[in-house]
């Protein structure tokens, strides 16, 4: 059956569609065959597939063939049932008929004959000409019509249908699509069912030695045609896979005998995945079966034609990378029959003619976002497999120089085994020159130094040593292993030993090997090849395997070379780049950029490195990252992208330690310090955050009460491998808790100095608000640059891997304290002071849990007060106060000693006083000296008509303000109210009045402090008008002084005085001075209490204990007011009444009631001096209106005086005044006085009087 | 021969790379690593392709490459187990109990109070006993 290949391969090619043969009876083909062929091709046939399941095909191309035609005639059997696949599907029975009888006799047998022939899916179509109008040739052609229908249709089948060629049509054409299709459809089922059976029975046979795979190739193939032609191409497709399967079974099932394995001839390295009939299958039948080379592509080439034809690019991509792979691995096998690099060429072709036949028939959109990602990602995969194979062979043929040695290239070249040929090509003859170019080459390719002078081993772009590999192949011949045996001569041919042959050395070494090879070295043939020869013998190698011009060109120069290389690259990244697979993409970019790179396209470059380094440093692999970066920098430096370029150098630095030398990092340094000093054009700000790294120091947050300034230490940690001079460095304290606090600076203008690793600096802060804080951003210069860092206090040092590093809650630096009391200025005495007495005030001094280191307090005395600065100021522990108020309340403060460390004496600067160091943290007590003073005298008050003090008048006030705190940034004020009063109320009364005119005076004195009070002497100073009854000065008897009073308690004191003489004038002017009080006193007291024995008196206390205080208040004695000495009465009125004109005699009768002695200042003391007054309107006075009288100076001598009047006027009138003009009023007795009016009768009518009118 | 094992944390990033070639050429191999994450990504993010998978670790063969293999294990802490080795007949097996005891041993080594979580493994007991495993991995397939 193998001999039926040509002939199916050539009706293959022949036959792409249906066939429907047409047994045009009647001659009608012509009149009816355009209306059929309208029909073609099919709309939405509806067939069944292998499964039979109906399947609805959209477009069914057919064609309509005579049955006289040629193509079906002459064939032969065997052929038929073999190709049956292209024999008609149905055929169509063109009829016509317009006799009944005709019918009968004529067509009605030839029909039956033609049916009843073969299984024929048949079907008649009666073909009426009859006119629309002319009824009785309708009713005829109906009547044969149904006489057809009747003979020809089964039950189970109608066979029939009718064309009217002139009448309507509606329903025919519908009738002849179903009718053909339903004959298509089974004529396909039977077939199917055919090769079915057929297939089923040859592959029972399959383990048999009479098995021939081309039989079962033909039959499988055959369905699978048919099925193609059917446009059931899912199932085409299935058998094609089944088909490769069965073959794959075959190939390698073991013990079949070997066969070739293809791909020697001319043009085999260019695949032919997508080329189904690239070479006549006849060509690689061997045997009973295909050569695998030829065949495997050919399957694939079927499938893949089947799978674009059901529009699915994405999976010939898919299918057609494994399939590139697997094949790939079975050219692996076969590589040392195969030309050389057979397989990487085969790798090549095949992946770039899968890419341009998978692009081409990609619509793009069209498809599901995720199928599309995988289609891009396979087109990469495509790309970056034939990338890599290029570039195996650009190194074989010597230009490994310039491959870029990449992780991305050492990972896919590195791992990649070298072609295994039979043997290494041989050196060609004369090819010495190019020999002699290739060495010159390798000499002049000296690897390009990296910016920064960092040095790294190259990474290997081969699996093991060429020349080595080479020189193998090349010996296995002849020699063996002989360079396995001799590493160290491997080795001393390796690249870098080239530049510098050692021609001495290859003898050499050998000559000790010789035992194993003998005399073959020096021969031409096997003398080990040098590299540069190698690299000429590949190169004519691969000239004779590689059958493509386009691909050789690609190969024929270095430029060409890279050119293509750069090509797969960008498709293979922009493919990526389009799929998942977004690393594989941004990682090819860096190999598209080496590229630009090396050929001085800076800009290009930069930006695709850019992208590679934004990839390695966001997910932190710095290993990678420290490949590229420093390439990406060079590139920015030359760009003269300052800006870049720093931030790269940054970033360089904060790269783990180990993954660059100390010198390199060094040099990454200076270029930062020498950019930062430099005249920067745009200066830019540089983030240094992942390379000055700070914290607070451990342990709790520093504490500052509010308004302190304080001094924050933080620690810096610096990755710079240098000492580097920061000239300014400042730090951000963020509020934790208030959002709008924002966030202040603190600045350390000095320059700094940051050794490598761990500094710790100290930051002056000034007063910040209440609230807690924490470090924000570390901002500063290096030279004219500004620099940030943004990271966040750290725990441990910067070093050991700061990526990712997942931030730890950030721990407060600083708590400033709200703002309360830190400290207490009390007055340290609850009761009076002493008035005009220099006194000890003390103020309590308590600091609240805050050093008053340095403080300082102002003291500032109100009006009225002043402070005593002769004197020293004392300061005391406040403890001992107490205790030495709770054990003794007597004044012992002698007692503690000066020198003590809790008692110091001051002095007062200006209203100031410096607290000691020991009052830092203790309540103390300062005491300094006062002196109140009140100008006015104290007044005693009558007991009688007590008066109301006012405690205001004895109160001064002393302004204090404290300043301490670290820099005097607090201040204490406080305004105290101390009270001064006198030692004594005094209050006074008469206690007594005795007959002889002396008064009993008490003096009751209130003690007015909580001090004992001893009282040593008081006199009187009486004011003019008293006189004491004693002679001496009115002093008590010295029998009761001393007198002590207690505190709050009262004594009394009787003095006896007595009026005396006053003139009258001064009356006025004594009752204003008064009398004083003197008392002269002691006082014992404390002063933590109140009143105190004045300050003086410390110093001389013997003696002023002696001598007492004096006190002195002012009495107010009132002589009696009523004296009387003389006694006036006015002698009654006549009892008449008065009346006008009537003479009256108006009589004043003056007593003496007392002796005059005292008072006669006058010689003329018996003469008293009167004077009447009257109004003379009133009265008319007759007799003297004023004289003397002279009436004796002895008591109870009387006078009585008249004076005569007349009213002159009617009513109630004042009476005429006496009055004694030189006697004081106070001595006068009036009484009785003159009546106050007297009534005034008016006249009787009398005729000697006449009023003038 | 297994080349390299790696541990990358769910920001993939690095958290321990081992190479067991004895060339100079670890960085390759971080370049086979971090490129591989795209595959794990691309099966992570497609819900579709790891539907029947959802709580399997074991991702399996990631790479289908000529010369090497890739496998991956995914914990679930998102934490990825990349295996590169030239062994080009592996048994998923073999793979998957090599995974397991890996996935322990790192259990263990994050466990140390002493490690930061999220920070490079570098504890020496965890790499003794990754060459232990991986040594043993050799010696089960060659059996």
């Amino acid at each position: 059956m193998a001999n039926y290949l040509a002939q199916f391969q050539s009706i293959k090619s022949s036959c792409d569609h249906l066939v429907i043969s047409v047994e045009d009876v009647s001659d009608l083909w012509h009149i009816v065959k355009s209306g059929f062929e309208e029909r073609l091709p099919f709309k939405r046939a509806c067939l069944n597939n292998k499964t039979r399941n109906l399947v609805y095909v959209e477009s069914l191309p057919a064609e309509f063939i005579l049955t006289t035609d040629i193509r079906l005639r002459s064939r032969f059997p065997q052929e038929l049932s073999l190709f049956w696949f292209r024999e008609p599907y149905a055929t169509v029975v063109l009829v016509t008929c317009e006799d009944l009888d005709e019918f009968k006799t004529i067509l009605k047998p030839r029909l039956k004959l033609i049916v009843q022939n073969d299984e024929r899916e048949y079907f008649i179509v009666f073909v009426s000409k009859a006119q629309p109008n002319n009824d009785q040739a309708t009713k005829l052609a109906k009547k044969i019509y149904a006489k057809l229908e009747v003979d020809f249709n089964s039950k189970k089948r109608e066979r029939c249908c009718k064309l009217d060629i002139h009448g309507p049509d509606a329903n025919f054409w519908e009738d002849l699509d179903s009718k053909i299709m339903e004959s298509i459809r089974n004529t396909l089922d039977r077939r199917v069912q055919f090769y079915e059976d057929e297939i089923r029975k040859l592959s029972e046979q399959r383990f048999m030695p009479v098995w021939n795979f081309c039989n079962f190739f033909i039959l499988k193939e055959s369905l699978a045609f048919m099925f193609e032609m059917t446009h059931l191409h899912e199932d085409s497709l299935r058998e094609y896979d089944e088909l490769e399967l069965c073959y794959l079974e075959t190939v390698n099932a073991t013990g079949m005998k070997r066969r070739d394995f293809g791909g020697l001839e001319r043009g085999d390295d260019q695949a032919a995945l997508v080329k189904p009939d690239y070479k006549p299958l006849s060509q690689i039948v061997q045997d009973d079966s295909f050569r695998e080379f030829e065949f495997r592509q050919y399957l694939f080439a079927c499938q893949s034609k089947l799978l674009l034809k059901l529009d699915r690019p994405v999976e010939v991509a898919s299918r057609g990378y494994s399939f590139i792979i697997s094949f790939s691995k079975a050219l692996a096998l076969h590589e040392n029959t195969l030309p050389f690099c057979m397989r990487e060429v085969w790798v090549i072709t095949a992946c770039l003619a899968l890419i341009n036949v998978t692009t081409s028939h990609y619509n793009d959109g069209v498809l599901a976002p995720d199928v599309e990602k995988e289609f891009y990602r396979l087109q990469g995969d495509l790309y970056s497999l034939s990338r890599v194979k290029l570039m195996r062979l650009a190194y074989l043929i010597g230009y490994g120089m310039d491959i870029e040695r990449s992780p991305v290239n050492s990972a896919a070249l590195s791992m990649l085994p070298w072609p295994k040929p039979a043997v290494w090509p041989s050196f060609p003859p004369d090819a010495s020159n190019e020999v002699l170019a290739k060495e010159k080459k390798i000499l002049q390719a000296n690897t390009r130094p990296k910016h920064f002078g960092i040095h790294r081993k190259p990474l290997p772009l081969e699996p093991s040593l060429l020349l080595r590999e080479a020189n193998r192949r090349r010996a296995s011949l002849s020699a063996g292993n002989m360079f396995e045996l001799s590493p160290s001569f491997a080795e001393g041919l390796s690249l870098d030993a080239l530049r510098t042959p050692p021609p001495n050395k290859i003898p050499a070494s050998s000559m000790s090997r010789t035992n194993s090879s003998p005399g073959n070295f020096e021969g031409s043939l096997d003398r080990p090849m040098r590299i540069s020869e190698i690299h000429v013998a590949a190169e004519h190698a691969l000239q004779h395997t590689i059958s493509d011009p386009d691909l050789w060109k690609c190969l024929s120069s270095v430029q060409n070379f890279e050119q293509k290389y750069l090509d797969l690259t960008k498709g293979a990244a922009d493919n990526y780049h389009h799929s998942w697979w977004k690393r594989h993409g941004v990682v090819l970019d860096g190999e598209i950029a080496a590229v630009y790179h090396k050929h001085g396209n800076f800009d290009l470059a930069a930006k695709s490195y850019e992208k590679v380094c934004a990839l390695y440093s966001g997910e932190g692999w710095q290993d990678l990252l420290a490949e590229v970066l420093p390439n990406l920098a060079e590139c920015q430096k030359i760009l003269n992208d300052e800006a870049g370029y720093l931030s790269s150098c940054v970033k360089l630095l904060s790269l783990d330690k180990g993954l660059f030398l100390t010198k390199e990092r060094q040099s990454f340094q200076s270029e930062v310090v020498r950019l930062a000093h430099s005249e920067m054009k745009h200066p830019v700000p540089l983030d240094v955050s992942s390379l000055i790294t700070f914290s607070g120091n451990p342990g709790p947050p520093l504490e500052l009460c509010d308004g302190d300034p304080g001094t924050l230490s933080v620690t810096v940690w610096s990755g710079f491998p240098d000492d580097i001079t920061l000239e300014s460095l400042s730090l951000t304290l963020a509020a934790t808790y208030s959002a709008d606090e924002g966030v202040k600076a603190i600045t350390r203008s000095t320059a700094t100095i940051l050794n490598p690793g761990k500094n710790n600096i100290f930051l002056a802060l000034p007063p910040q608000k209440p609230g807690s804080y924490v470090l924000g951003v570390l901002t500063g210069q290096i030279g004219n640059l500004r620099f940030r860092s943004h990271s966040f206090s750290k725990g441990g040092p910067a070093d050991t891997d700061d990526f990712m590093s997942y931030e730890k809650p950030t721990r407060p630096i600083l708590k400033v304290f709200k703002p309360r009391p830190l400290v207490d200025l009390n007055a340290a005495i609850s009761s009076a002071l002493l008035m005009n007495e220099p006194q000890w005030i003390g103020i309590i001094v308590r600091p609240i849990y805050y050093s008053l280191k340095g403080a300082v307090l102002h003291i500032d005395t109100g009006p009225g007060l002043k402070i005593v600065d002769t004197h020293v100021i004392e300061i005391e522990s406040y403890t001992k106060v107490l205790q030495t108020s709770t054990q003794n309340t007597v004044d012992d403060r002698n007692s503690v000693s000066a020198a003590t460390k809790e008692f110091t004496q001051l002095t007062l600067n200006d209203g100031k006083i410096q607290l000691p160091d020991w009052a830092n943290e203790t309540t103390s007590v300062l005491w300094f000296p006062v002196l109140a003073s009140d100008k006015r005298l104290a007044r005693g008050t009558s007991s009688v008509a007590p008066q109301k003090q006012s405690i205001v008048d004895g109160m001064r006030t002393i302004a204090l303000k404290l300043e301490f705190g670290i820099s005097h940034n607090q201040t204490f004020e406080r305004t105290v109210a101390v009270h001064f009063t006198d030692p004594f109320h005094v209050s006074t009364r008469v206690a007594d009045k005795c007959k002889d005119g002396a008064l009993l005076l008490q003096v009751t004195l209130h003690s007015q402090v909580k001090a004992t009070l001893t009282i040593l002497d008081t006199w009187l100073d009486l004011q003019p008008g008293f006189v004491h009854t004693g002679h001496d000065d009115g002093r008590p008897s010295s029998s009761i002084l001393p007198l002590i009073i207690s505190p709050s308690s009262r004594a009394g004191i009787l003095f006896g005085i007595r009026l005396g003489s006053a003139t009258t004038g001064d009356e006025a002017e004594a009752l204003e001075q008064g009398s004083i009080l003197n008392i002269k006193y002691a006082i014992s007291g404390n002063r933590t209490i109140g009143a105190h024995a004045p300050v003086d008196g410390e110093s001389s206390a013997s003696e002023g204990n002696e001598l007492g205080l004096l006190f002195r208040s002012a009495l107010v004695l009132q002589r009696p007011v009523l004296d009387p000495c003389l006694s006036v009465g006015f002698l009654p009125l006549p009892s008449g009444g008065l009346k006008v004109g009537q003479l009256i005699s108006m009589r004043w009768r003056v007593e003496r009631l007392k002796d005059l002695e005292e008072h006669a200042v006058s010689p003329d003391n018996d003469e008293v001096l009167y004077e009447v007054n009257a109004n003379s309107e009133n009265w008319m006075l007759a007799g003297r209106k004023k004289g003397h009288i002279s009436l004796p100076i002895k008591q109870g001598s009387r006078i009585v005086i008249s004076i005569i009047c007349v009213p002159l006027v009617a009513g109630y009138v004042h009476p005429p005044q006496f009055k004694l003009p030189k006697v004081d009023e106070a001595n006068i007795s009036c009484n009785p006085a003159g009546p106050h009016l007297v009534c005034v009768l008016p006249p009787t009518l009398s005729s000697s009087f006449c009023i003038p009118s | 021969m297994i080349v390299c094992i790696a541990v990358v944390g769910h920001q993939n990033n690095p958290l321990y790379l081992q190479s067991f070639t004895e060339a100079d050429d670890a960085l390759k191999l971080h370049h086979i690593v971090h490129c591989s994450l795209d595959v794990i990504d691309e099966r992570v993010n497609n819900p579709k392709k790891t539907g029947p998978t959802l709580n399997e670790t074991f991702l399996g063969l990631l790479y289908p490459t000529e010369n090497y293999k890739v496998y991956g294990y995914l914990t679930n802490t998102k934490v990825k187990f990349i295996l590169v080795t030239t062994d080009l007949d592996v048994r998923d097996a073999d793979v998957r109990n090599f995974f397991r005891r890996f996935h322990s041993a790192y259990v263990d080594a994050v466990s140390n109070p002493f490690h930061v979580p999220g920070k490079k493994i570098t504890s020496r007991t965890f790499a003794e006993r990754v060459s232990t495993i991986v040594k043993s991995f050799g010696l089960s397939t060659a059996v």
